[in-house]
């Protein structure tokens, strides 16, 4: 337990912490660019460094472990005069448009000159090319924006385990991104967006298609309707000064009601459909292996996670099949909004437009893959990210802060809170176990408030066993069968899991991933920073959601059983498989 | 080596691998058993013997004797002659100089003598592909002697004793890294070799392993048991695949030998070796790129702390050296801390590795006690610098080094000396430059290889040195502007403080070095966009103009007269200079010294050329004067009518000004008639371009000397709106020894100004001038031309380090003048007071002082006494300021001269402008001429508020020139003199101009740098 000064305060923190850490212990502000939260610094930016007693240069704080009786000076001249030498060399190789730029008034370069009282960029000279790249529908690059923090590299190829964007090149020519200067969509991104949600400046960011919906909006042919992600709710108030982990359900729906939808739905709605179609497929996978001992692909793994599908595509085809063949609650919608929806409306389909609300930049590339037009159009038309919806919402002027709650449309705005969590790691499986439980066995779930603790939090790859004992007579061959499950979130997780699977270790059933660290809550279109903090303010506001509701399980939404009764039949029937499920394909590993 | 009389050591180090050291063994071994000497000589391919410039060499034993620049036929001969006959072949030997003795035995040659090899003790002797050639040298001796007689600590302790520090750059304790990493907790360690040398000129760790490997691998094994570390990896750039070959080839041997792998020596010690192959990024020498690069990742660097001995490579605690560092190991173990930490300073123990290249005569790898003086390294060991150009600097510890200037030539090469000084000791490439380098064009080259080489991760590193650099290209091209070298500065020290490695930290050095000692140098690329050593293209025309301090279009005259077209060539002249007659004599003409010609061949004659020219005059040729009515009406002065008054005057005249020359003596010319024999320059061409000046509207006033006669404060109210003063330096300094003031002492101003104004001509029977300046050799030339008997020259050091012009020195040694070196002053011996001897104290070459010569010390040799009955002194002029500022409060330097702005010529005293030797102590003519010429532009522009200096156009003669066509192959034309017997008696002029034809002909030598530059 080190004890040391800064800037004459003492501070005693604990072995292992940096400097920064014990300045923050101290009420000391040190500004950072390159710094994140919970992962090996790597002292790139130097905008944080202090003088420390007896050291010969300045020291990256970020970086420098806090020891004993170390003394640090944090606002002399040196210092200042140093940070602001190396924000003034960023500017210098910035292409700085702050007006016009999507991070204007968000921007961390933006808001570290203010903080350093920079008047002037002394250091004027050759700036790096300005390269858009639009190539994916999820993300655009620009590279004139770039000031190399590296974030996006860290997290790309750290946390995600998937390295599309890396440094290339040397000297001033280094630049951030995808190997041999191809374009984001000829390499293995898999369009998560975590490294938009960690970008300080505008280097990367979600594809905005704002316009696409108002145009839909105002288009009098149109009958839109919009879908909002149950990570939605627990995120969009940081927009708006809300502290993270806010719910705010009833204003969004005021909010997009008065942005002029037709109808405001629920992803909810087919989150709950997602459990029977999925839980049945569960079940039915067991059943063809333990009954009928055919050689089924086992474990199951969940699919709601786009970035997650593509990363598997990319890196581990070979267990493409063992993915479950259900799309997405987003897609599900769709597809249900298209048919369902639009006969009970009685317009053509074509004239029905679904826009959704994710949390997600993955969702967008997901909205146009193959197969996801089952109904003959296109399941989802736009797919906007909790941040556009943010900015939406504040260009309508609406004063997001002053709006009454208001209620989902029906019929597909009704859910269960096994769809709420959804949106947060641990959310399906728990979600699905909540069904496929009663079914097997006719009782409830037995663990305390329906939740599964050992598969909750943010713990990397957690899971959790359970003995089936007592079972209906249908799933009699169940009984005494240990259901074995894993859940991982973050694609770095993902990889331990499915290495230990295809090692023969852990026999699992039945597996959740979600791309993004904390599951959806933590995607890559949600309002930045989010640190782990932020995640679980916001899993803890998803899970009082959950609980808040009358109805705690997919099966009983009445909703969901007036759909299967009077359009879908039953859980993976005939019109199940053609519209709700789907399928997939290995892709090149560059 | 086996039992053979013979051995011819052939070096395969990759510099003579390059200059076909493998066709010259190949030879020798032919010749060898074509000769039938199969069983008694044996022909062995050893590593680098060091001397690379004089590649391929080889070493004749057992007599040691070195052959140099070797071929086939060579080594044919050498069979033939000396293995077969016992004679040496002096053809091949190495000389010290052209034209001198050859110095067959290595030991004899000074680059090896003044060697002490440690980490290069074998390189050269031994057969690097033979194991058994190492273990027959004490290799692998350390080793077992640490594996049986030694605890790791033991180790550890004998290598902290030691003093051994890093060689790769840094200096770090090598013992203080050894124990962090043996007390270092971790599941597994790593010992490390860093074979990443990236210095641009550094090859030493190449030649280790090429040369020399298992010393290499040797001391990884005992730094393994030492750290307690199985596992070593060599990390070696992949542009060394000699190195790379055979460092493998020596670990599959020393595996073989159970030197490597499990059991090592029957001990229970596992270690083993792999090499590792890096790209070739610069960045890689940094530890910890290093290891990044090692784990397959781009190779960055990465924070420290945690250190390598806590979490190095995987994590891991390990410990990682260079080269060269651990080549010094087994010696250490085997001869002791001792004997090794007895070499070296205080704080830098033992040896280090040089590789020198640049302007130096032997270039190539030195081993040398650690505080060997720099002066020592270059001179003694290098041999000094080539082609008799000027020391400027050496450039040390590579891109992340310094400069160290000619004044710090004494300073002991170790860690700390040369971190005070601005460089560090790196990896020891030492680059030695001379004056034809321009320092910022040297910083801009080093920046932009680290710009390049900067792996991108840190702010200051990746656009700061980038910031830097660009700051740099534009005071190269002239569009530096005020403020930039504090710009520089600052930026440097901040990248220096914030950078995140030791790239980055060290980046800025060659910059913030090079504006430390050679500031003037960046500030005349800035103010006068100038590049003093004519390297920067955008501001250079041609290097010869340049070179000209006057600024003359030396290839548009010289292309003129290739053209017959004579009169527009003097013209041209004197559009910088009016003293085209008086210069094509006495010029020491710096624009030949900058002649590009003259590393083709030798440089043009471009004052034969002029001298050809102006004897080419019929009619006064007048340049073009603008006439202005306003500066007719404006009252200036010149106060000297000596070549800078003179200048000054004509320039101002062009300009329609009248100015007046107030001259002290009675006849205009100031040293070029006082001092400058006629023999040098006959007065009526002196006359002449003084009249022409005249003519242009100037007035000289002649008798009429300040102090005496006037003061400045009475010109300034007398009406005069600007002053010039160019009084010179005309007081003689003392030699300060006792007898001073007996009869027949006086001093060489003294002496030519008596004889060349007043005609005096009393000489002594024996005459002894004292000094080695132009004035020495000019006052002894006309005592003995006066009817001396004997002429003696005595001066304090050696005569390449005499100021006067070599030629000048040549002449008077032609005609008969004694010249005596390294005899300093002591006493003048009088009898009934009068000279009858001097009395010397003799001197040996000491310690490199500021000027970068060696100080004379004495010699301990007892007195030399010389007979004389005149002694002349010539030690030094000065400016008796006293006499002409009377309260005036005109700003001096340090050394008594007056302080002017270098651009204008301006003093602390807004209307008093000043140049000439009273500026810059005894200097050139043509210097002066330049010095008139920029006050002349200052005055105008202090008195208009804007400048017209139209001569400073430069415009492209119209000569024809091909630039396709090769050069004309004449050798230069040698000058034409009075043979010294004729010379000898009077003072008729000794240079002969020459015909057209042979001047025609010189001219067309030129090569025309200022083609397609216009101005």
């Amino acid at each position: 337990m080190p004890k040391l000064r800064i800037d004459n305060v003492e501070v005693e923190v604990a072995e292992g912490a940096t400097i920064l850490d014990a300045a923050r212990a101290a009420g000391v502000r040190i500004p950072t660019l390159c710094h994140l939260p919970g992962y090996p610094a790597q002292g790139a930016c130097r905008v944080c460094v202090v003088e420390v007693e007896g050291a010969k240069n300045l020291v990256a704080s970020c970086a420098a472990p806090a020891v004993e009786g170390m003394k640090v000076r944090t606002t002399t001249r040196r210092v200042r005069e140093a940070r602001r030498t190396v924000v003034e060399l960023l500017l210098s190789d910035h292409h700085g448009d702050c007006q016009t730029c999507e991070r204007n008034n968000d921007c961390e370069l933006q808001a570290l000159a203010r903080e350093l009282g920079i008047r002037e960029v002394r250091y004027a000279g050759q700036k790096s090319p300005a390269r858009r790249d639009e190539s994916t529908p999820a993300l655009v690059r620009d590279t004139g924006k770039c000031i190399l923090c590296r974030r996006c590299v860290q997290v790309c190829a750290e946390v995600q385990g998937v390295g599309a964007l890396q440094a290339q090149n040397r000297g001033f020519l280094t630049q951030v991104g995808p190997a041999f200067d191809l374009p984001l969509d000829s390499v293995t991104c898999v369009q998560c967006g975590q490294c938009s949600a960690v970008c300080p400046v505008g280097a990367i960011f979600e594809r905005d298609q704002i316009d696409e919906v108002w145009a839909a909006l105002e288009n009098a042919d149109r009958h839109v309707v919009v879908q909002t992600a149950p990570a939605i709710r627990a995120a969009l108030g940081e927009c708006f000064g809300y502290p993270p982990g806010t719910l705010v359900t009833g204003k969004m729906v005021t909010a997009l009601r008065r942005l002029g939808f037709d109808a405001v739905f629920d992803t909810n709605f087919t989150a709950d459909l997602t459990i029977m179609e999925e839980g049945t497929e569960l079940l039915t996978r067991l059943k063809r292996k333990l009954v009928e001992g055919r050689d089924v692909p086992l474990p199951m793994f969940t699919s709601c996670s786009p970035g997650w599908v593509k990363y598997a595509e990319h890196f581990y085809p070979g267990i493409l099949p063992n993915i479950s063949t259900c799309k997405s609650p987003q897609q599900m919608f769709g597809a249900v909004a298209k048919t369902f929806y639009a006969e009970k409306l009685g317009r053509p389909r074509e004239e029905v437009f679904v826009v959704s609300v994710m949390p997600c930049t993955a969702k967008k590339f997901e909205a146009g893959r193959e197969g996801m037009n089952s109904s003959g159009v296109r399941d989802v038309d736009v797919v906007l990210t909790t941040r556009e919806l943010g900015r939406m919402i504040r260009e309508a002027g609406i004063d997001f802060a002053a709006l009454p709650d208001g209620r989902m449309d029906s019929p597909l705005g009704l859910s269960s809170g096994a769809a709420d969590i959804f949106a947060n790691t641990g959310g399906v499986m728990e979600a699905a176990l909540r069904t496929a439980w009663e079914i097997v066995t006719g009782r409830e779930l037995p663990f305390d408030n329906l939740h599964v603790a050992p598969i909750a939090g943010l713990q990397g790859v957690k899971e959790a066993a359970v003995e089936i004992t007592g079972t209906v007579p249908d799933w009699g061959f169940l009984d005494g069968v240990t259901l074995k499950v894993a859940v991982a979130h973050g694609l770095g997780n993902a990889r331990k899991i499915i290495e230990r699977v295809l090692a023969g270790e852990g026999d699992y059933h039945f597996i959740e991933i979600m791309a993004c660290p904390g599951g959806c809550i933590g995607g890559g279109g949600q309002p930045r920073m989010t640190d782990d903090s932020v995640r679980a303010a916001r899993i803890d506001a998803i899970y009082r959601e959950d609980e808040g509701k009358r109805l705690r399980k997919s099966h009983e939404n009445p909703d969901i059983r007036t759909l299967y009764e009077e359009f879908l039949g039953e859980p993976l029937g005939e019109k199940s498989h053609h519209l709700l499920h789907t399928a997939y394909a290995a892709r090149e590993r560059i | 080596m086996n039992g053979a009389r013979a051995h011819v050591l052939v070096c395969t180090g990759a510099g003579c691998v390059a200059s076909g050291a493998h066709a010259v063994a190949a030879a020798f071994r032919k010749s060898v058993v074509e000769h039938d000497l199969g069983g008694e000589v044996d022909v062995v391919e050893t590593g680098c013997l060091g001397p690379c410039a004089v590649g391929p060499v080889a070493v004749v034993y057992p007599d040691g004797v070195f052959y140099q620049q070797l071929t086939p036929d060579d080594a044919r001969e050498v069979v033939g002659e000396h293995l077969l006959k016992g004679r040496v072949v002096d053809r091949l030997v190495h000389r010290e100089g052209e034209g001198q003795a050859g110095i067959p035995a290595a030991g004899d040659i000074a680059f090896f003598r003044s060697q002490t090899k440690v980490a290069l003790r074998n390189c050269g002797s031994i057969d690097p592909m033979k194991i058994e050639e190492y273990i027959a040298r004490d290799g692998y001796a350390a080793l077992a002697r640490t594996l049986a007689e030694m605890t790791p600590q033991a180790v550890v302790e004998e290598i902290t004793a030691s003093g051994l520090r890093g060689r790769g750059g840094a200096g770090f304790p090598t013992g203080v890294k050894w124990r962090f990493a043996m007390s270092a907790d971790g599941e597994r360690k790593f010992v490390l070799c860093n074979a990443d040398e990236g210095d641009p000129g550094a090859f030493m760790d190449r030649s280790i392993l090429e040369g020399d490997p298992h010393s290499v691998i040797e001391a990884m094994a005992i730094a393994g048991r030492a750290i307690g570390s199985g596992q070593g990896y060599v990390y070696v750039r992949a542009e060394y695949p000699l190195a790379v070959e055979r460092l493998g080839h020596a670990i599959a041997q020393a595996r073989e030998y159970g030197m490597l792998g499990q059991d090592i020596l029957g001990t229970g010690f596992d270690f083993d070796l792999e090499i590792r192959m890096g790209a070739g990024a610069f960045v890689c020498g940094e530890e910890t790129a290093l290891m990044t690069s090692i784990e397959g990742k781009r190779g960055e660097p990465r924070p420290r702390p945690p250190f390598p001995a806590q979490k190095g490579l995987w994590g891991m605690p390990s410990l990682l050296n260079n080269v060269e560092t651990y080549a010094s190991i087994p010696p250490i173990i085997l001869r002791g801390a001792d004997w090794y930490a007895g070499m070296g300073t205080e704080k830098s123990k033992g040896t280090k590795v040089f590789a020198l290249a640049g302007k130096v005569k032997n270039t190539g790898l030195v081993e040398i006690p650690i505080g060997t003086p720099l002066g020592e390294i270059i001179f003694d060991i290098g041999g000094g610098i080539p082609d008799g150009k000027q020391y400027k600097a050496a450039q040390i510890g590579g891109p992340s080094g310094g400069c160290i200037p000619r004044q710090h030539l004494n300073v002991p090469v170790d860690y700390e000396t040369l971190n005070e000084l601005g460089a560090i000791m790196g990896s020891g490439g030492l680059i030695v430059m001379d004056e034809d380098s321009c320092m910022v064009d040297v910083a801009r080259f080093f920046l932009e290889f680290v710009q390049e080489e900067s792996c991108g991760k840190c702010t200051p590193c990746r656009v700061g040195t980038k910031r830097m650099l660009e700051i740099l290209e534009r005071i190269c091209k002239g569009e530096g502007v005020e403020g930039d070298v504090e710009r520089l500065v600052e930026l440097g020290e901040r990248i220096r403080d914030t950078a995140l490695c030791g790239l980055g930290q060290t980046a800025p050095n060659p910059v913030l070095s090079t504006i430390r000692h050679f500031r003037e140098e960046y500030d005349a690329h800035i103010r006068q966009r100038r590049c003093p050593a004519g390297v920067c293209p955008e501001l250079v025309r041609a290097p010869c103009q340049n070179g000209c301090p006057a600024g003359v279009d030396v290839p548009g005259f010289v292309s003129l007269v290739g053209e017959k077209r004579y009169a527009e060539a003097l013209r041209l002249h004197r559009e910088r200079n009016p003293f085209a007659s008086v210069c094509a004599r006495v010029c020491f003409h710096p624009c030949e010294r900058k002649c590009r010609r003259g590393s083709l061949d030798d440089a043009v004659a471009i004052r034969g050329v002029k001298r050809f020219m102006v004897e080419q005059e019929d009619r006064p040729n007048v340049p073009e004067v603008r006439a202005d009515a306003d500066n007719a009406k404006r009252k200036v002065a010149m106060i000297g009518a000596g070549p800078a008054g003179l200048s000054c005057a004509y320039f101002l005249a062009r300009l329609g000004y009248r100015p007046e020359v107030l001259e002290a003596e009675d006849r205009p010319g100031g040293m070029l008639v006082q001092t400058i024999p006629p023999y040098r320059l006959p007065r009526k061409h002196l006359e002449r371009e003084v009249r022409m000046i005249q003519k242009l509207g100037t007035k000289i006033i002649t008798g009429r000397k300040l102090g005496r006669d006037f003061t400045l404060q009475e010109l300034r109210e007398g009406g005069y709106q600007a002053v010039f003063l160019a009084v010179g330096a005309p007081q003689s300094q003392k030699l300060g020894v006792p007898g001073e003031d007996l009869d027949g002492v006086t001093d060489a101003l003294r002496f030519l100004r008596d004889h060349n104004l007043s005609g005096r001509s009393e000489v002594g029977r024996r005459v002894m001038v004292i000094g080695g300046g132009n004035a020495a050799v000019d006052a002894a030339r006309t005592a003995l031309r006066l009817g001396a008997e004997s002429v003696t020259v005595a001066y304090r050091r050696t005569r390449e380090e005499m100021p006067a012009y070599a030629e000048e020195v040549d002449a008077a040694e032609a005609e008969g003048v004694e010249f005596r070196f390294l005899l300093s002053p002591a006493e003048v011996v009088g009898n009934n007071g009068a000279v009858c001897a001097f009395r010397f104290r003799s001197q040996i070459p000491g310690a490199f002082d500021s000027s970068g010569r060696r100080r004379p010390v004495d010699s301990g040799e007892p007195e030399v006494e010389l007979p004389a009955d005149m002694v002349i002194t010539a030690v030094g002029q000065s400016l008796p300021a006293g006499e002409y500022f009377d309260g005036l409060g005109v700003k001096l330097d340090r050394r008594g001269y007056v302080q002017v702005d270098p651009d204008s010529g301006r003093t602390s005293i807004d209307w008093l402008f000043s140049g000439g030797d009273a500026v810059s102590g005894p200097a050139s003519v043509v210097e002066a001429v330049a010095a008139g010429e920029r006050a002349a532009e200052g005055i105008d522009r202090y008195l208009t508020g804007e400048s017209h200096a139209f001569w400073r156009e430069e415009r492209q003669v119209d000569t024809f020139f091909d630039p396709d066509a090769d050069p004309a192959e004449f050798a230069r034309a040698r000058a034409e003199e009075l043979s010294p017997e004729k010379r000898r008696r009077g003072f008729e002029e000794v240079e002969i101009a020459w015909g057209e034809a042979v001047a025609v002909r010189e001219a067309r030598r030129c090569l025309r740098c200022d083609y397609g530059k216009d101005g």
